[in-house]
C-alpha cells in the first residue's frame, strides 16, 4: 500500500522538507512528550522519535504514539540493536495499528557507546535489510518469510545516510542500496563541513540518487564548545571541524555559545538551502526541542 | 586457533577448595600456543598456588599435567591416573577442554582456569585478534576473505555503519573497521560489484541462536 503520511505528501511535491527530532526521555507519563509536541506545532511537517539512541528511554513506538496523539507527525525511529526480525516485524504490525505512517531503519550506535555497554546486542539483521524488510510489508502484503498480514499495512520507508564517511565510493555503493531496498528518504548526520557535504551530494546526484530518494540534510545545534568536543571524542559518525568549536568558545559563556550554536545552525541551513538536489533538512535537537521553531524558521 | 586467557590467582583462589589436592592440567593445543593454558603456564599457575596456599594456610597439595588435547578422549586416557589421586582438577584447557574431563569424570569436580575467548589467530607478537565466530554457514567467499559477522561488530552485511572511518571502527579506537577491509580488498582482487546485491538477512539458526549445535558422520559412525 501506498504511505499517505503528510511527510510522503511532501515528498511527492516540491516545497524545501523540514523535519526535526524528538529524544523521548528516561521517564513515564505523557507530559513531556506533549510539551515537545505544542513546540512543533506549524513547524516540522514530521518528527522523529528516537530509539534509545544514548541508553534506556521511553520506547520510541510509545512516544511516536503520543506524539500523533498531540497533533505531531512522527517519524517513528528503529535501531537493529536491540530487536531481532520477531520483535522488529511485531513492532511494525503495532506501529502500523497504532497510526504511525513513517519509519526510519537503523542499526543504531553499538551499544558500547550508549548507557548500557554491558549489554549483549540482536542485529539480527542490518538497516538496509530492515528497509527491505519494510518495503516487503508494505508492498507483498507479508512478513519476512511469507506470511500474509491481516489487513492494509502502510508506511513511508527513511534511511540515514553519514556524508563524511569515506571513502566516497564506499560511502555510494551503501547509499545505493539503501535506496535500492526502498529507503524514499534519507537523512543525513549532522552537518558541519559544508565543502565536503557537497561533494557528497554531488557524487549522489552523479549517481541519479538525489532523483530517487528525497535527501534531507542534518543540522544540530550544538549547546557549545564542550558538548562538540565531546561528540566528536565519543561518536565516530561526528565530525565537528576545529573552526567551528572555535568559533563556539569565543562566543563567550554558555548562554553566548548556545546563541551562537544557533546562530551558526541558521547559517549552515541557508547555505544548504540552495544546494541542488537537496530537498530539505532534519533538525536534531539533541534533547533541546525548543531550539526548532527558531530553526524551522531559518529554513523556511 | 582457541584463544583463551589466564584467571587472576585471586579469581582462582576464590574458586578452589581449600585442604584439597588439586591437579592443574594444561592443554598442549590451542592454549599452549596462545600462552594461556600449556605446560609453562602450568607451572607458574601450580608455583604461584603453592605460594599462596603456603602464605595463607589453605592447604593446597597441587601436582601438574599437561595433556596433547585435553578435548580429545584418547588424550584423556594419559591424565586419568593423576586424575584419579587428587580431588578437584583445575583445568587450563578452553571451554571444551574443561567439558570433556568433566564429562569422563563423574564425581570429580573440574574448574575453568582460563577464560575461553575466542576463535582467532596470533596478529602479531603478543597480540591476538577476533576471525570466526562460527555462525555455520560460511559467507567468506563473498566479502574477499574477511567475515563481517565477526569482524564488524554490529555483524552488518550490506555494507558499514555511519559510524565507519576509514582509521577505526565505531565501537574501539585500536579497532579497524571491517567494512573498509573489505572494501579495499575486494578493490584489489577485482571483485567490488560482488557488494552490489542486498545480502538477505542470514539464517542464525545454523549458529549458536539455533541451539547447541552437533555435527554426525554417518560415514564415520561404527
Amino acid at each position: 500500500m501506498k504511505p499517505d503520511s503528510a511527510l510522503a505528501n511532501k515528498i511527492g511535491g516540491k516545497e524545501f522538507i523540514v523535519t526535526a527530532e524528538y529524544l523521548p526521555r528516561t521517564g513515564t507519563g505523557t507530559q513531556i512528550v506533549e510539551d515537545c509536541a505544542r513546540t512543533f506545532k506549524n513547524g516540522p511537517v514530521a518528527v522523529n522519535v528516537a530509539d534509545n539512541h544514548y541508553g534506556v528511554a521511553m520506547s520510541s513506538l510509545a512516544a511516536s504514539v503520543i506524539l500523533g496523539r498531540a497533533g505531531i507527525e512522527p517519524v517513528y525511529q528503529v535501531v537493529t540493536r536491540d530487536r531481532n526480525r520477531i520483535a522488529l516485524q511485531s513492532d511494525l504490525l503495532g506501529a502500523a495499528s497504532l497510526g504511525i505512517k513513517n519509519v526510519l531503519c537503523l542499526s543504531g550506535y553499538h551499544q558500547a557507546l550508549t548507557g548500557c555497554p554491558e549489554s549483549a546486542n540482536v542485529f539480527d539483521i542490518d538497516s538496509i535489510q530492515l528497509i527491505a524488510l519494510v518495503k516487503k510489508m508494505c508492498d507483498e502484503g507479508s512478513l519476512l518469510e511469507g506470511t500474509k498480514i491481516e489487513g492494509a499495512f502502510s508506511m513511508l520507508v527513511g534511511a540515514a545516510a553519514n556524508p563524511y564517511l569515506r571513502p566516497l565510493e564506499l560511502n555510494m555503493l551503501r547509499l545505493r542500496k539503501k535506496v535500492k531496498a526502498g529507503a524514499a528518504f534519507i537523512q543525513t548526520q549532522a552537518v558541519f563541513d559544508i565543502e565536503e557535504f557537497k561533494r557528497w551530494l554531488e557524487a549522489a546526484r552523479g549517481e541519479g540518487l538525489t532523483e530517487k530518494v528525497a535527501i534531507l540534510a542534518g543540522v544540530l545545534p550544538l549547546t557549545g564548545a564542550s558538548e562538540a568536543r565531546k561528540l566528536n571524542e565519543t561518536f565516530t559518525d561526528f565530525n565537528i571541524p576545529g573552526d567551528v568549536i572555535s568559533r563556539l568558545e569565543a562566543a563567550g559563556d554558555e548562554a553566548a555559545q548556545r546563541k551562537e550554536g544557533i546562530a551558526m545552525t541558521a547559517g549552515i541551513i541557508k547555505q544548504l538551502k540552495n544546494m541542488p538536489g537537496l530537498r530539505g533538512i532534519h533538525i536534531f535537537s539533541g534533547g533541546n526541542e525548543t531550539v526548532v521553531p527558531a530553526l524551522v524558521s531559518a529554513a523556511i | 586457533m582457541i584463544v583463551a586467557e589466564r584467571k587472576s590467582i585471586p579469581e582462582l583462589l576464590d574458586m578452589l577448595p581449600n585442604d584439597s589436592k588439586i591437579l592443574v592440567l594444561g592443554c598442549g593445543t590451542c592454549v599452549t600456543v596462545c600462552l594461556a593454558g600449556g605446560e609453562r603456564e602450568v607451572s607458574i599457575i601450580s608455583s604461584a598456588l603453592r605460594i599462596a596456599s603456603k602464605a595463607r594456610g589453605l592447604g593446597y597439595e597441587v601436582s601438574e599435567l599437561t595433556i596433547e588435547r585435553q578435548c580429545d578422549n584418547v588424550f584423556i586416557e594419559q591424565a586419568i591416573e593423576a586424575i584419579e589421586k587428587v580431588d578437584v582438577v583445575l583445568s587450563l584447557g578452553c571451554g571444551a577442554g574443561v567439558q570433556a574431563i568433566a564429562e569422563r569424570f563423574l564425581k570429580k569436580p573440574v574448574y575453568a582456569g582460563l577464560n575461553t575467548k575466542f576463535l582467532g589467530i596470533l596478529e602479531e607478537r603478543g597480540v591476538w585478534t577476533e576471525k570466526c565466530s562460527q555462525c555455520g554457514s560460511c559467507v567468506l567467499h563473498e566479502y574477499g576473505g574477511i567475515c563481517p559477522v565477526t569482524r564488524c561488530a554490529k555483524h552488518l552485511l550490506n555494507g558499514p555503519c555511519g559510524g565507519s572511518r576509514e582509521d577505526r571502527c565505531e565501537v574501539r579506537p585500536d579497532r579497524p573497521c571491517a567494512w573498509q577491509l573489505i572494501y579495499h580488498r575486494l578493490k584489489n582482487i577485482g571483485q567490488l560489484e560482488r557488494l552490489e546485491k542486498i545480502e538477505p538477512p542470514k539464517q542464525w539458526s545454523a549458529s549458536l541462536s539455533g541451539g547447541p549445535r552437533v555435527i554426525i558422520r554417518e560415514d564415520h559412525r561404527i
